[in-house]
């Protein structure tokens, strides 16, 4: 009888529900199974227990991919999110046409193919020639070997990240600029505080629930970062990470031993890691935030 | 002219194709061959190339269809280990001989051992010797038929090196000339080389001025590496020495292309592919350059590395015909038109011995660039070479010529992870 | 009239600054494929368009030596298709996630948001196997079908239904509306702007992808855009860099004609996406 009352329900989330079922619970509970064996994709897989953890773990590759990670989401999250919000109040400072221009040319590189962002800075980087290394002569400085010199790789690769990024996070910001009554900035300066007195005290308490959405949906999507390192270094199945690894992550050092070394096992355990990282870091991110609130 | 060789060529193919046609039996039913092949292959002069050998194979064949697909090199190992593990795979396919043994593995290549031994000895007898034992790792087992290959070669840019004082008229017989000749250029104010320790394949390319293929590779018994302690000492040195000298780019940027356009880099060490992007240069801008051998230690040794794309065959219930197929487009009367048309080297040395073939200038030196040449990752079709054995190599290199490690370090301690890499 | 300060002057040379270099790089791009190939970009540094034929006769190569017209075609479909299909079984999760009580809401649409959080290339094997087991390789159902249940979507598509005033949905039904015509006259009306938003970001994610396409559709006939574009970018093509350039603009194309288009709508959605979460 209740069953009944509930049918329609059930009826409309049928298609979704069914097809999440079938290409991603399935896809990731047999993943699961094969973390736990030893397999090319072809053999019957052997069960090996933790062993692929092991390896996983045990290995050189994934310790320098971690701490990749770690220094990129370090940099990368911040400084995207300042940029972003930089970029905000700069468009919101101006009106009408030009607000709007400004706005749609910040936004341009977001709707770019990875492919092709990626092609594009790696001309702009190479060096003695490339773009930016031109602009470098004309300032008198030497030429750097911005995509190959393991201390500037990191750098030029968030620089990228940001270019195709700032747009998006600019756009959420700017909407939430705009919901911030003008009331509260009038009050503001009625008591006689200053343009970065009003940013701090308003505007970046107001943007609260707009920057963590923010930051929750980039820090989840650098742990994920893939095909700008990939396509920024060259990478191949054969040979992936770039000079002595220094753009080496996990998801790239995952799809190298899946297609280059063919031990899907040890994929597959790789990606459980990963996936219980990034789970746990949002987890707390969401804790932190019950957690402010609750105060 | 163009037209007369290929007619010629044609009618040379046709005369094979009989011989061939008695040496396998014809497939009644339809299939549809599906035939992988890197990507420039699918692509313009080339494509059309294939596309007649394969008009020429199905009217042989009456209801065998064939389709060609190009891939990226990477796409075409990833779409292969893929089709392997749902059983949808190519059944006849290019790839490199270095991932043989991921594809023996995976179940992707059927042992080809008894259908070759079946073929007439003058057949057999046309392929350059060390590209076929590439496609045996056991007397009796033979993987692939060997395809194209290279072995790579010296591009001096005429202009850089005049401009820094440099006889041009004989190539640098040993490394010391040539190193001499890339710290002129670097004095007269232009780049000598690209850096080499950038890409796997440039390292082994300067190792082979001073090792060869005994002291390269794997020694897969025991897993290990067979780099020699004294000889990567001696190589890693060169790199040290080089790191001055060097354009910043790797041996296959575009941007090493374009400074040697440009006249800006004197050397480039690299396969033949690049010569279509120069011939292009010199007649648009000017650009002089040549060919020569990479120089060893000492003269008349060749530095460099060769490698073959070989022919693979998938098993299945198509592997006779598909195998009848790689064997006709190996044939030496379609290697010849082959190599004519691109003026590129392959693995068919009685096509490479054709004296119409043998006259173009760039097969003449490749043919030479290949015997003195170190194989790249041999042993293959042995056992997979983990992804982290090239790192390995990259990053000692590397760090040696950033000055991390004296050469004597770096080498101990590459081939103590190489070690470590392969046993794991 | 505001008086021209130092610190608007300042404002306006960043503001165009970032602007310059948000759109150079595509200017630039413009000008690699209008050049005369083989001048080295070294010395001409492409900063202005230098050869209008030469662009166009590389444009033309493109499209009668290579396939991709077709794969156009084909990534359009992918595309539109994948849209489609995104948005309504979305939209009809979304509908009874957000508006309704019934057992099992909670943790079904718990085990959804956990996937937001699984990176693609985790499940991208065991479903290729699965696409390969059902026969669907090479077909434009393998490329689509495993993509639709985005939990993306459905999380997005859930938050702008939240804000639906329970009310109308009572009003609706006590007018003599069913169930589903409930959700098709006034949910869906009611969600337009999210719906735009979803799809248009749904074409920039599914233009760009690259790694499915690549090992589900192998053939030639089924190739994407991206994938014949990564044939031309492959390290040992014979291809120079005007025409490597000009195979990447191509492709870049359809995404920025859409936004020249939608920009307006685009750029709003993209907000709400942000600010309702």
């Amino acid at each position: 009888m209740s069953f009944r009352r509930y049918l329609p329900h059930y009826l409309m989330i049928a298609p979704f529900m069914i097809l999440f079922a079938a290409f991603f619970l399935y896809p990731i509970l047999s993943g699961f199974y094969y973390s736990f064996h030893d397999w090319n994709g072809v053999q019957t897989p052997e069960y090996i227990g933790l062993g692929n953890y092991e390896k996983v773990l045990g290995s050189r590759d994934f310790s320098r991919a971690m701490t990749n990670l770690l220094w990129y989401i370090a940099l990368t999250v911040p400084l995207g999110i300042l940029a972003a919000l930089g970029l905000a109040l700069l468009v919101d400072s101006f009106t009408g046409r030009w607000a709007n221009f400004f706005r749609n040319a910040f936004f341009l590189p977001v709707v770019l193919p990875a492919f092709l962002a990626a092609t594009i800075w790696r001309w702009i980087y190479a060096p003695n020639f490339g773009l930016l290394n031109v602009v470098l002569g004309w300032l008198g400085m030497p030429s750097v070997n911005f995509l190959n010199d393991t201390g500037t790789m990191l750098y030029a690769l968030i620089a990228v990240d940001i270019w195709v990024s700032a747009g998006f996070n600019m756009v959420i910001i700017l909407a939430g600029l705009k919901n911030i009554p003008s009331e509260l900035y009038e009050a503001a300066r009625l008591d006689g505080a200053n343009k970065w007195q009003q940013i701090v005290h308003i505007t970046l308490p107001m943007l609260g629930p707009v920057l963590f959405f923010v930051f929750t949906y980039g820090l989840i999507s650098a742990m994920q970062v893939f095909d700008k390192p990939w396509l920024l270094t060259g990478s191949s199945f054969a040979s992936y990470g770039g000079r002595r690894n220094a753009l080496l992550f996990p998801v790239m050092d995952m799809m190298g031993r899946a297609f280059g070394g063919v031990k899907f096992g040890e994929a597959a355990a790789y990606g459980f890691l990963l996936t219980v990282a990034i789970v746990a870091v949002t987890a707390v991110m969401f804790g932190l935030r019950t957690w402010r609130e609750r105060r | 002219m163009h037209t007369m060789n290929k007619l010629r060529a044609s009618i040379a193919g046709a005369s094979a194709l009989v011989a061939l046609g008695a040496a396998g039996a014809a497939v009644a039913q339809d299939v549809t061959l599906e035939y992988w092949v890197y990507s420039d292959f699918a692509q313009g002069d080339a494509l059309a190339l294939q596309q007649e050998f394969i008009k020429e194979f199905t009217e042989q064949h009456p209801g065998v269809t064939i389709n060609i697909t190009g891939k990226g090199d990477d796409d075409l190992t990833a779409g292969q280990v893929a089709g392997a593990a749902s059983g949808d795979l190519p059944d006849v396919f290019m790839n490199a001989q270095s991932v043989g043994a991921q594809l023996v593995e995976v179940g992707a290549l059927s042992n080809l051992y008894d259908q070759w031994m079946a073929m007439p000895q003058e057949f057999r007898d046309q392929f350059d010797e060390s590209a076929l034992a590439g496609c045996m790792p056991k007397p009796d087992e033979l993987y692939c038929l060997p395809y194209t290959g290279f072995g790579s070669l010296l591009f001096r840019n005429l202009t850089v090196l005049e401009k820094a004082g440099i006889d041009t008229s004989t190539p640098p017989a040993t490394w010391d000339d040539w190193f001499a000749q890339m710290q002129q250029v670097k004095d007269a104010g232009m780049y000598a080389i690209p850096d080499e320790t950038l890409v796997f394949n440039s390292i082994a390319e300067i190792y082979a001025t001073s090792g060869d293929s005994s002291t390269w590779g794997f020694n897969w018994e025991d897993r290990t590496t067979r780099i020699d302690p004294e000889i990567m000492t001696r190589v890693l040195q060169k790199f040290v020495d080089m790191a001055p000298l060097n354009s910043g780019t790797s041996r296959n940027d575009q941007a090493t292309k374009d400074l040697f356009i440009s006249d800006q880099l004197a050397f480039h060490t690299v396969g033949p592919w690049v010569n279509p992007t120069y011939e292009e240069a010199a007649q648009n801008s000017g650009l002089k350059y040549d060919f020569v051998l990479i120089p060893g230690d000492e003269a008349g040794k060749t530095g460099g590395i060769r490698s073959y794309e070989m022919i693979g065959v998938a098993p299945g219930e198509n592997q006779q015909i598909a195998f009848e197929f790689a064997a006709f487009i190996t044939e030496k009367a379609q290697m010849a038109r082959w190599a004519t048309l691109l003026a590129r080297y392959n693995a068919n040395a009685a096509a490479m011995a054709d004296p119409e073939v043998a006259a173009l200038p760039l097969i003449k030196v490749s043919v030479d660039a290949a015997r003195g040449a170190m194989d790249v990752a041999a042993p293959y079709f042995v056992d997979s070479v983990p992804s982290c054995y090239n790192s390995v190599v990259i990053d000692y290199a590397s760090a040696t010529a950033d000055g991390e490690y004296t050469p004597e370090e770096g080498a101990k301690e590459m081939i103590a992870e190489l070690n470590d890499c392969l046993a794991e | 009239m505001s008086r021209i300060t130092v610190w608007v002057v300042l404002k306006w040379v960043v503001a165009l600054t970032i602007a310059l270099i948000a759109i150079f790089p595509i200017w630039w791009t413009i000008n690699v494929v209008f050049a005369l190939p083989g001048e080295p970009v070294s010395l001409n540094p492409r900063l202005w368009p230098t050869s209008l034929s030469a662009g166009l006769q590389k444009i033309h190569m493109i499209f009668t030596e290579t396939e991709y017209l077709r794969a156009y075609g084909i990534s359009i479909a992918y595309a539109l298709l994948t849209i489609i299909g995104v948005l309504l079984i979305g939209s009809l999760a979304a509908f009874e996630f957000s508006l309704f009580e019934f057992p099992g809401r909670r943790i079904l649409f718990g085990i959804v948001m956990l996937a937001l959080m699984v990176p693609t290339a985790v499940t991208i094997i065991p479903t290729y196997l699965l696409t390969s087991r059902l026969g669907w390789l090479n077909t434009m159902q393998g490329l689509v079908v495993p993509g639709l249940a985005s939990a993306f979507a459905l999380f997005m598509l859930v938050q702008f239904m939240r804000a639906i005033p329970k009310d109308m949905i009572e009003a609706a039904r006590l007018d003599g509306a069913g169930h589903f015509q409930i959700y098709w006259h006034v949910a869906l009306p009611l969600c337009r702007n999210a719906l735009v938003t979803l799809a248009i970001l749904t074409f920039i994610q599914t233009w760009g992808n690259y790694m499915w396409p690549l090992i589900v559709a192998s053939r030639p006939e089924m190739y994407t855009v991206g994938q014949v574009v990564g044939l031309f970018n492959s390290p040992l093509s014979h291809h120079t860099v005007d025409t490597v350039m000009t195979a990447n603009l191509l492709a870049a194309i359809p995404p920025l004609i859409f936004f020249l288009i939608f920009q307006r709508q685009i750029v709003e959605g993209v907000a709400m996406s942000g600010t309702k979460g």
